[in-house]
């Protein structure tokens, strides 16, 4: 494979770039592998990418009904972080952090990782309580924190309304410094590349239609580019899970939502962190374009549609006024949708399933983003010895049974409340 | 922005109602025995089908009615609405 | 300075009012009617910015919406605007502009040496390098970048501009004032429909505004304004110029933002800048039009490039012309309009078509006048760098492959057209598919999904005649199947010149040996070469395209440049354009202002503000507010110089030791009714409701089916059927979906009604050991002794005529009433309490004095009952109930809710009696530990016990119940702390809770 380096770039420059090789292949699908990965979105490709890496095992086909890279990973708002308040989530997000750290070099793609510092405001002492217990978990579990006063956040952030004409006054904030944002499409293609490197055939627009299963088995999946049968089949579909979940006649704790997110058009340098609002639910950056990357709420009822009405991005814009008040002059350039696996508790599932070599990632909820690497990470684990690691042991399916929640946020089943 | 047929107050902007979620999830009986299977499945696992969907609705802003209605999750056509002693086939 | 480039006497502007606006800090005139562009241009000026990667010089491509390129930083009424399109900002006095995207000039632009590194800078170049060392992206590199990019500037300051918001409702909303817009706004409008015609410009008429076609007897701009007239006097009408239709949403749902101030120089008292429409329309006639799309040549993005209906519409309506040299580069009969305004204007451009012969009566007349036109022609490549000066043209062979010998020729502008790209942004943001054209090479709205119809141009539909007919008809069926009416006018004759086919050609070769920059996205800078390359790297997919070279992502959202993106990459893929398909169509279809799609919400105003009926006697004394939710509630009253701790203290004291009244009007307020409320009390709470005597209260536990806490709070029965609900401040709006949920979906045959009354009552809670005392002065003719008015007693009474409701219901721990009365009397019943307990010593006091007081009784609030937590946690397993089932019992068997070990809320004292734990502060055995340092519990409540004089915090611990009495440690890292504390019991004062029932 071509490495990608400032040399390469001014050698392959004065050859009018004519030599450059292809990212990923095209293959045709194989008639089996050992391992299939449904689903071409980041976490996929990052579970393909650490089962030839880490595990050795190359004999294996992603699959993806449409294009790479076009779900979520291609949709969100690049925010990084592993600011939670469960140990469960904590150390499984730091290990990503530690991932996001290296990842440029280790798949020889910029993929842009930018600490930037991610902040949440707190509007309230009680907040700043809230925060406190969220805080000092991460700092118990070895994950960077700072709580930061109202003078100490107007310094980093001064374009923040500090004037007394706010509904809810900053009172100051909790930031993770570690945390960032990331090239999202990069991530994806970064991870295709490597992982077609190493062998993994990328067949793009191959849609499943069913799966095979003998005697509590899994055989093989059905596409359309024909059958192709695998000795283990992982699922890595997001928003799409519930659809695959019903061809395998699976019932799961999963809705699919959907989440708008938006951004302005781009100007000139005045957001250097990751903020959130928190007296409402609104994030925003400055993506290195120059373009203010807003998101919010979800749309609040069942959906498969990856477009959104406009209420929902008027009430998220709302509190980005309220926050930064000179978004008012700017304007809204680019709206998209995600569509969200929406677990019952918040936090995700990676787990094997009641069917002999078949596994489950998802349950992303609107996090997915930064745990592409983990959640490849431990998901290529899982796969390839068949039993989770420890990381990700507390994302089990059978949590919905034990009441071992995970819900970093306290609002129980209703998912579509944010 | 949605436009839901009430059936108690005729058709209304969504904003003035609040979603509840798959119709079709049954709460078991009181004081019968369920094993913990059919409880979970009652308390945390959802079809969330990519089509047809039948869900409820509260009339939140307006008669606080809920109400049934079925929708298509991909294009948001709403098919009907009904009292929830109504049923959608 | 003079206007060198204005005609006399041509155009729509008003000669009469001459503006002056500035530029770069140099001060021009222009004239009402003028955009800055147009005025601009007039001046000579045709350089305005630079490119967003390469920073090449950029002047004027469009005249309009689809401008890639004239992006300035607005000065107006001593506010700014960054992005604005000069193409779309109206001329006003005193308007100011400058230059983006440059330094430290748009004339001497450092950044502009990109442009001599463009080899090294291909499409995804970032992505190959910049990653070493591995800590310089985002130290060195990054910030780079980023000061290189973005355009404008945002504003500091808080936008001062006032935007509203309107809700309508009609039968036809028609987005476009063309001649399809107003064909079918006028038939539907005469048969009776509610219509609103909506036009993007300041001008209404669309294409007829520069077509030489006739309607009727008149031209066509004539007819226009005739048709605008009558439109705008009928009362089912509602005509809007500056008012763009940007979004189409699900339900038949449009958006429109109307511009109503950008064009003044200040924003009218009592009027909005702009106004965001939110339209539900029964039916749309999408008639929006087409965009004209450049042919592709060799640095065809230097300024004095521009559109060919561009250059017609800055003559015929501004009387401006782009260049006084003008080449003329087309594929179609359209430009030849161009060609002849300019020729009629005294200007003879020389005409370059690509196609060999074509043959019609525009062409005709062309040559008729005297114009070079040369065909099988094409610009190989503009010469020039700030300003078109020349023009490489040469023969083309009919292929298309071939080019013949070279030849320069002077001009100061090229005016392109390479055909018509239909606007079905709206149509297929409302969920239609798209099918490619191969009549007109481009993509038209496939079947309808909602109620909508497209019409002319942006059908693909290209010929008046045909429009107008099929339009007048779409206004007249759509309106006969709402209105019923069958009132169906006749359609006029127009007339227009007939037009030949256009060649199926986009872009020129480039000649042996020469690598002119060939530019599809001008933006962004994405030229063939970047697709070319993005292909090769087996970024194939069209979206993978658009994210790999940034196609189509710039301000202009692609207009100009997606198709001819997608027809080049069908041509290097050998696929056709429809199996390449396009990337998805997303409202907004032009930027919008973010202020305006907010409107009104914003500052004090962004969520609402709810006061109690005392609030402004709080205000009056002293009181320090804190939000709960949307309420504000006093915090504390603050008396000298004390600050939160002093003054809650003394609050606090003042309830234990005198007697002290606190504001809990907030608390929710639920009536429960019915022969079956005390059924469904007893389904929703833990605890048994079958046998609560009228006149009592009780506290309850209500839980959500995965049997964690939901809410608590104490109800009363009030009468035989007759219940009065309390539920904490948060949690008030839930609860009543809640119970309405049960009562209507689960348990329909229950008759019960639930209400709010929140608002109804006031209430205030008289909390102490005086309260006795001062209650019985209140109420001179009730019996409040122990043996009356026992603990969770319940009286009605009446304060000084008041009626007043009596709950002998107690938060603090204290001997305590709550009193309520109706809302309108709150602040009555108040000051009575004040003045009847100044002789018992009575103070208010605030959240902070309620939050020491139940801290220190150990009474669970929201701090544990954080949606984690079941009653075995907040040591309320005593309330539930183990002979009834009620929602979420089947929940609390699991296997998590009953470890040995489970999580339970325990006091916590440390060891010294003097250091607070921080709240949020977590409970380790060893706090010396590697990390990750295993946590035992939080803490999640902490106060001065008054009653102890010492700190004392609430916890929920693993296994609380078995750690009484052991020393752990609580730490905050986040604040440095490490505190040795003691387990306790949560009970720290009062245990046996004597004092309420005293």
């Amino acid at each position: 494979m071509q490495k990608y380096s400032v040399f390469s770039l001014i050698k392959n420059a004065l050859k009018g770039h004519k030599d450059w090789e292809v990212a990923w292949k095209d293959p045709a699908p194989k008639s089996e592998y050992d391992v299939i990965i449904i689903g071409g979105g980041g976490h996929g490709l990052a579970t393909a990418y650490y089962l030839a890496k880490e595990h050795n095992i190359t004999n294996v086909a992603l699959v993806e009904k449409s294009w790479i890279g076009g779900g979520n990973v291609g949709r969100n708002t690049t925010i990084l972080r592993s600011n939670y308040m469960h140990d469960e989530n904590g150390l499984f997000y730091e290990k990503g952090m530690d991932l996001w750290r290296s990842m440029s070099q280790d798949l020889n793609f910029n993929v842009m990782y930018s600490p930037r510092g991610i902040i949440n405001l707190a509007h309230s002492d009680a907040q700043m309580n809230a925060y406190s217990r969220r805080g000092n978990s991460m700092r118990l579990n070895g994950i960077d924190a700072v709580l930061l006063g109202r003078e100490e956040v107007k310094k980093l952030v001064p374009m923040l309304d500090f004037s007394d004409n706010v509904r809810f006054p900053i009172f100051g904030g909790l930031m993770q410094p570690s945390g960032g944002t990331a090239r999202h499409d990069a991530v994806a293609w970064g991870y295709a590349r490597q992982a077609d490197s190493m062998g993994v055939d990328i067949i793009q627009h191959c849609e499943v239609s069913g799966f095979d299963i003998a005697n509590g088995k899994i055989k093989g999946i059905r596409t359309s580019k024909g059958n192709i049968k695998a000795k283990k089949v992982g699922l890595c579909v997001a928003g799409s899970t519930s659809v695959l979940a019903e061809m395998l006649n699976m019932t799961l704790p999963i809705e699919t939502h959907l989440l708008q997110a938006c951004v302005s058009e781009p100007i000139k340098p005045i957001l250097d962190h990751v903020v959130t609002f928190g007296a409402g639910h609104f994030y925003c950056s400055q993506s290195d374009k120059g373009e203010m990357v807003m998101g919010g709420d979800l749309d609040g009822y069942n959906s498969y549609a990856q477009r959104g009405n406009l209420p929902t991005l008027q009430h998220v814009l709302t509190e980005g006024i309220a926050m930064f008040p000179f978004l008012s002059k700017l304007k809204m350039l680019r709206t998209w949708g995600g569509i969200m696996d929406m677990s019952m508790d918040g936090s995700p599932i990676i787990d094997k399933t009641h069917i002999d070599g078949l596994y489950l990632n998802c349950g992303w909820c609107y996090g997915g983003f930064k745990a592409t690497p983990v959640s490849g990470w431990t998901f290529a684990h899982t796969i390839a010895q068949d039993r989770v690691h420890e990381l990700n042991a507390g994302f089990s399916l059978s949590r919905f049974n034990t009441g071992h929640l995970i819900d970093e946020k306290g609002l129980g089943t209703k998912t579509w409340i944010s | 922005m949605l436009y839901i047929k009430c059936p108690y107050c005729g058709m209304r902007s969504q904003n003035e109602f609040a979603y509840g979620g798959d119709a079709n999830v049954k709460r078991p009986e009181l004081n019968e025995e369920v094993s913990d299977k059919i409880w979970d499945e009652f308390v945390y696992l959802r079809k969330s089908p990519r089509g047809k969907h039948i869900e409820l609705w509260h009339h939140i802003s307006g008669c606080r009615q809920w109400f049934k209605v079925q929708r298509d999750t991909t294009t948001h056509e709403i098919f009907r609405t009904a009292a929830i002693n109504e049923d959608i086939k | 300075m003079s206007q060198e480039y204005r005609l006399d006497k041509v155009g729509l502007v008003n000669r009469d009012k001459k503006i002056s606006f500035k530029f770069n800090g140099k001060k021009y005139f222009g004239y009402e009617g003028d955009t800055l562009a147009s005025a601009l241009i007039a001046n000579g000026v045709h350089l305005v910015g630079r490119s967003f990667k390469y920073h090449r010089p950029r002047g004027f491509f469009g005249a309009g919406v689809d401008e890639p390129y004239a992006i300035v930083q607005l000065y107006r009424n001593g506010e700014t605007d960054p992005n604005c399109r000069a193409t779309e900002q109206e001329l006003f006095e005193g308007l100011e502009a400058k230059s983006v995207n440059c330094w430290p000039s748009v004339n001497f632009d450092i950044g502009a040496i990109n442009n001599f590194l463009n080899i090294f800078l291909p499409a995804g170049f970032y992505y190959k390098t910049f990653m070493w060392p591995r800590s310089f992206w985002y130290r060195i590199y990054e910030p780079f970048i980023r000061k290189a990019a973005g355009f404008g500037s945002a504003s500091k300051k808080h936008d001062k501009e006032r935007y509203e918001h309107k809700y309508e409702y009609c039968d036809l909303l028609v987005t476009g004032s063309g001649p399809s817009g107003l064909a079918s706004a006028y038939s539907a409008a005469k048969n009776g429909a509610k219509v609103i015609l909506a036009e993007d410009k300041p001008r209404f008429g669309g294409s007829l505004l520069t077509s030489e076609a006739n309607i009727g007897n008149q031209s066509g701009k004539e007819w226009a304004e005739k048709i605008i007239s009558e439109l705008q006097e009928m009362p089912n009408v509602t005509v809007k110029n500056r008012s763009q239709v940007f979004g189409y949403y699900d339900h038949n749902m449009l958006v429109m933002s109307e511009r109503i101030s950008d064009h003044l120089p200040e924003t009218k008292k009592f009027t909005p800048k702009q106004r965001l429409w939110y339209i539900r329309a029964k039916e749309v006639a999408i008639s929006s039009g087409s965009i004209e799309r450049p042919i592709v040549f060799g640095n065809n993005d230097t300024p004095g490039v521009v559109l060919s209906s561009a250059a017609k519409e800055y003559l015929k309506v501004y009387g401006v012309l782009v260049g006084k040299k003008p080449l003329i580069f087309t594929n179609n009969d359209s430009a030849y309009e161009t060609a002849i305004e300019f020729k009629k204007n005294g200007i003879t451009p020389v005409v370059l078509d690509s196609r060999s012969n074509p043959d019609s009566e525009i062409i005709s007349e062309a040559v008729s006048m005297d114009i070079d036109i040369r065909f099988s022609h094409v610009v190989v490549a503009a010469k020039g760098y700030k300003k078109v000066k020349k023009a490489e043209i040469t023969k083309i062979s009919e292929d298309k492959n071939e080019l013949g010998k070279i030849e320069n020729i002077n001009c100061d502008c090229i005016c392109v057209s390479g055909f018509w790209t239909p606007t079905i942004h709206l149509s297929s943001q409302s969920g239609n598919k798209t099918k490619f054209d191969e009549k007109i090479d481009a993509f038209i709205p496939g079947k309808s999904k909602q109620n909508e119809t497209t019409l002319g141009s942006a059908n693909g539909v290209f010929n008046l005649e045909d429009t107008l007919k099929t339009s007048f008809e779409a206004g007249y069926e759509i309106s006969k199947k709402i209105t019923k009416n069958d009132n169906k006018i006749s359609i006029p004759q127009s007339y227009e010149k007939k037009q030949s086919k256009h060649d199926k050609f986009w872009c020129v070769p480039l000649p042996k040996n020469k690598k002119y920059k060939r530019f599809l996205d001008f933006q962004n800078d994405v030229s063939v070469t970047d697709i070319e390359l993005a292909l090769r790297e087996g970024y194939r997919s069209i979206e993978h395209v658009k994210r790999y070279t940034t196609l189509g992502m710039a301000t202009d959202q692609g207009k100009t440049s997606n198709l001819n993106g997608l027809q080049l990459v069908s041509s290097i893929e050998n696929k056709v354009v429809p199996s390449v398909g396009h990337t998805t169509f997303r409202p907004p279809y032009t930027p919008v202002c973010i202020g305006a799609i907010v409107g009104r919400e914003i500052g004090k105003h962004s969520k609402p503000t709810r006061k109690s009926p005392m609030h402004s006697w709080h205000e009056k004394n002293n009181a320090v507010f804190v939000d709960a939710g949307v309420w504000l509630r006093p915090r504390y009253y603050k008396r000298g110089n004390e600050n939160l701790f002093l003054a809650s203290k003394r609050e606090a004291e003042n309830v234990r030791k005198n007697v002290g009244v606190c504001d809990v009007t907030t608390l929710g307020k639920i009536d429960v009714k019915g022969p079956d409320a005390a059924e469904f009390l007893n389904r929703v709470y833990t605890n048994a409701w079958l046998k609560l005597p009228i006149g009592k209260a009780r506290y309850g536990v209500m839980l959500r089916e995965d049997g964690i806490v939901m809410d608590d709070g104490t109800t009363t029965r009030i009468s035989e059927n007759h219940y009065h609900m309390t539920t904490t401040t948060a949690q008030a709006a839930n609860v009543l979906s809640h119970l309405e949920y049960y009562l209507q979906v689960v348990w329909p045959k229950l008759n019960v009604n639930v209400v709010s009354t929140t608002e109804q009552w006031a209430g205030a809670a008289i909390a102490g050991p005086k309260s006795r005392l001062l209650m019985q002065k209140l109420f001179k003719d009730l019996d409040v002794s122990n043996e009356s008015l026992p603990f969770m007693g319940y009286v009605e009474s009446n304060l000084s005529g008041v009626p007043a409701r009596i709950f002998r219901i107690s938060f603090s721990g204290e001997l305590a009433y709550e009193v309520n009365v109706e809302s309108d009397n709150g602040n009555f019943m108040w000051e009575k309490i004040m003045e009847a307990g100044q002789e018992f010593q009575i103070q208010p006091y605030g959240t902070e004095a309620l939050s020491t007081l139940r801290i220190e009784m150990g009474h669970v609030a929201g701090s544990e009952l954080d949606g984690r937590t079941i009653p075995y946690d907040n040591g309320l397993d005593g309330l539930v109930s183990k002979k009834k089932d009620f929602i979420g019992k089947r929940s609390l068997i699991r296997k998590a809710f009953t470890a040995k070990d489970r999580q339970r809320v325990v006091g916590v004292v440390p060891l010294d009696k003097k250091t607070s734990i921080p709240e949020g502060s977590h409970l380790v055995k060893d706090a010396k530990a590697k990390l990750p340092n295993p946590k035992l519990g939080h803490i999640s409540a902490s106060c001065w016990s008054v009653e102890h004089n010492n700190p004392f915090s609430l916890a929920i611990l693993k296994d609380g119940k078995n750690m009484i009495g052991q020393k752990l440690f609580a730490m905050s890292p986040l604040k440095n702390k490490t505190i040795p504390v003691e387990i306790v019991s949560s009970h720290y004062v009062d245990p046996k809770g004597e004092r309420v029932r005293s």
